[in-house]
């Protein structure tokens, strides 16, 4: 037990020295944190809408009523070529214009009165949005004008969810992130060790095999217990990111993540020969389980095919586990379903690296 | 459990028709000898003739593929667990955390032992005292091989492997380092070394080996082997020209005649009776043998001899 710590002890000094591990562990998931939250904090969901009301009556004012009304819609009221410019700044997603005579045309029923709508089909989610929310608004008109009552109401209620901005996607993201990468990387100084013999002149002493691997899964479990504070710190000092789940269930994941990771890291460093091809092995490893498992998009908005490829990645399970539990607050039983799937990966890599990993 | 009834009398190691295959090439070709307690005994080759892959087996970092192999009294490949605790290994290759300072290393090494020696006694041991604080990283090739014979000496071993230990060593480190072994020598360890250098093996050895091609090909004394092989010494002097080697050759008491580097070296039994003879035929040819002199065989004869190329090659 004290060769373990001791040789735990060393492996963390050897780390700490170590510019690259330590830019690669700390402080790029730090400035992804930082950057992405300063780009995205703070940004409202209101929608901003251009209203010229042209005709001036309490018709074209009730209307006007009904659009500010809505929630989310924050109403701008310019005249028409002033909206239109600002539309075309982007600071704006739409112009309304009621035009001259509409209270006149409302009240002869001389055939629907036009309402012109400005919209971008480019920004097809701010498009839709704009048309149901301009088609809701005129059917209420259409049937106030009808004068008889409706026939059916719709009855919003709403329900309080936790305010899923981007940032406290990005938080567990950016941390399952990090963890891959720690346990990826460990095929580095594995490899490296093999390549300069201390594997070697290590086994020459009455060191055990797995008190060697230990410490090396005990260091890097350290470490991730310290990116996780540093990761979660910052969001909830700098963007207030509030953690809803259990403690316990976040522990159990980072663990159960990093275990799978550091085993996938041995797979890596029974097949990289020397440190150069443990190198590019880990790049062409963590790249694609960075872009692809969920990290910075969700990966319903992905193609079919990708998805189906991302739903293979452990980083998916363990990022999708951490933010179900520390946004939503997500409970053990929908969330087995991450254990187990990072179960089998760590499973599988370890039988892997039990296999085909060489000492010297 | 292996038997750990061994005796003093005993061979400290003893290597039984030891084989080591790598796809083709037999590494290792049978190789037996023993090693006595208190002695240090030199394995010498070239590249490539097996030393380190025979040292490896004996360390129970390797499986050989036939033969048997007892160190301390211990199956070495079968029960290499119990035999590590008590053996100190310096690699060919120093192998160290490069991250970490020669004090560090010293320190973490001894915690993998139940009494490892404090880092202060084999830093001022190995004369690296300037370099505590120094990571390994940085060290010079020189000091680094001495911070793994250090490493070698962190259980206090009853048996020490060094692999080339002076490689890399300048003349002055070199003479220290001898001094390390013939003191762990005279503290009762048995020391195994491999070595390029002939001299070194002359000055350490009490018994050597001579491996090549998998094979040994001479064990004995250094004295034993040079005596075996060459009962004359040779007389010496600059080429002369006009004094062919068969009138050498007719000279009393020559065995043989050869040719180096611009020298001629004549063997013989009788080398007052050969040097008058040479005066003499010199002496008819009107000139005076530059450099004349005698010289006994040395291990490089032997090597040279044995394996018809010089070591250092």
């Amino acid at each position: 037990m004290r060769a373990l710590l001791l040789l735990t002890v060393a492996n963390i000094k050897s780390f700490t020295r170590d510019r690259a591990a330590l830019f690669w562990t700390l402080a790029f998931p730090l400035i992804f944190v930082v950057l992405f939250g300063s780009i995205f904090s703070g940004g409202n969901n209101d929608r901003s809408i251009g209203f010229a009301d042209l005709d001036g009556t309490p018709a074209a004012g009730q209307l006007r009523t009904a659009f500010a009304s809505i929630s989310n819609v924050k109403l701008v009221e310019k005249p028409e070529d002033e909206l239109l410019a600002s539309m075309k700044k982007g600071e704006i997603s739409a112009v309304i214009v009621v035009p001259k005579g509409y209270a006149d045309t409302v009240a002869a029923k001389a055939g629907p009165a036009q309402v012109t709508v400005y919209t971008d089909p480019s920004q097809s989610q701010a498009d839709g949005a704009t048309r149901q929310l301009v088609g809701f608004v005129l059917s209420a008109a259409n049937q106030a004008a009808s004068g008889v009552p409706p026939a059916v109401a719709p009855d919003f209620k709403p329900i309080q969810t936790n305010d899923l901005t981007f940032i406290s996607y990005l938080v567990p993201s950016i941390l399952g992130m990090s963890l891959m990468q720690l346990g990826v990387f460990a095929a580095i100084p594995l490899v490296a060790d093999r390549q300069k013999l201390i594997l070697k002149r290590l086994q020459a002493t009455p060191l055990r095999r797995w008190q060697l691997v230990g410490s090396n899964v005990l260091m890097r479990l350290l470490i991730a217990m310290f990116q996780t504070a540093i990761i979660v710190g910052v969001g909830s000092a700098l963007y207030d990111v509030q953690i809803a789940g259990s403690w316990l269930l976040i522990g159990a994941l980072i663990l159960l993540g990093s275990l799978a990771f550091i085993a996938l890291g041995y797979v890596i460093a029974s097949f990289a020969k020397t440190e150069e091809a443990a190198n590019g092995m880990t790049s062409v490893v963590q790249f694609p389980l960075m872009f692809l498992s969920g990290t910075f998009f969700p990966i319903d908005a992905m193609p079919d095919a990708l998805r189906t490829v991302a739903r293979a990645l452990p980083l998916t399970y363990l990022g999708d586990g951490l933010r179900q539990v520390m946004v939503d607050g997500t409970p053990f039983s929908p969330l087995w379903v991450c254990f187990a799937f990072l179960g089998v990966w760590l499973v599988v890599c370890f039988a892997i690296a039990a296999r085909y990993f060489k000492w010297q | 459990m292996s038997s750990r009834g061994a005796t003093a009398a005993d061979p400290v190691i003893r290597v039984t028709g030891l084989e080591k295959t790598y796809g083709e090439t037999r590494a290792v070709d049978g190789v037996s000898f023993e090693v006595r307690a208190g002695t240090i005994f030199g394995l010498l080759g070239p590249n490539g003739a097996g030393k380190t892959t025979t040292v490896e087996v004996l360390e129970g970092l390797r499986e050989p593929d036939g033969g048997e192999v007892r160190v301390l009294g211990v199956d070495a490949v079968r029960h290499p667990d119990e035999l590590k605790p008590r053996i100190g290994v310096s690699l060919q290759t120093a192998a160290l955390y490069p991250r970490l300072t020669v004090t560090e290393v010293l320190e973490l090494f001894a915690g993998f032992y139940p009494h490892g020696r404090p880092a202060d006694e084999l830093i001022a041991l190995m004369d690296l005292g300037e370099k505590r604080s120094t990571r390994t990283q940085d060290l010079s090739g020189g000091q680094r091989q001495r911070l793994s014979v250090a490493l070698a000496l962190v259980n206090d071993p009853e048996l020490v492997f060094l692999d080339e230990p002076t490689t890399g060593m300048d003349p002055a480190a070199r003479r220290a380092l001898w001094d390390v072994v013939l003191g762990l020598r005279s503290a009762g360890h048995t020391v195994l070394l491999t070595t390029h250098y002939l001299e070194e093996a002359e000055v350490l050895c009490d018994r050597v080996a001579i491996m090549d091609h998998g094979k040994i090909l001479e064990e004995g004394t250094v004295e034993e082997l040079v005596r075996r092989r060459f009962k004359e010494r040779a007389v010496r002097f600059d080429t002369i020209d006009g004094l062919p080697d068969q009138q050498l050759a007719a000279m009393p008491g020559v065995s043989s005649v050869k040719h180096e580097d611009g020298e001629v070296l004549v063997y013989t039994a009788d080398v007052a009776a050969t040097i008058g003879a040479v005066l003499g035929a010199s002496e008819a040819l009107g000139v005076e043998p530059e450099n004349l002199g005698v010289r006994r065989a040395t291990l490089e004869d032997v090597f040279l001899d044995l394996t018809g190329r010089a070591l250092r090659d």
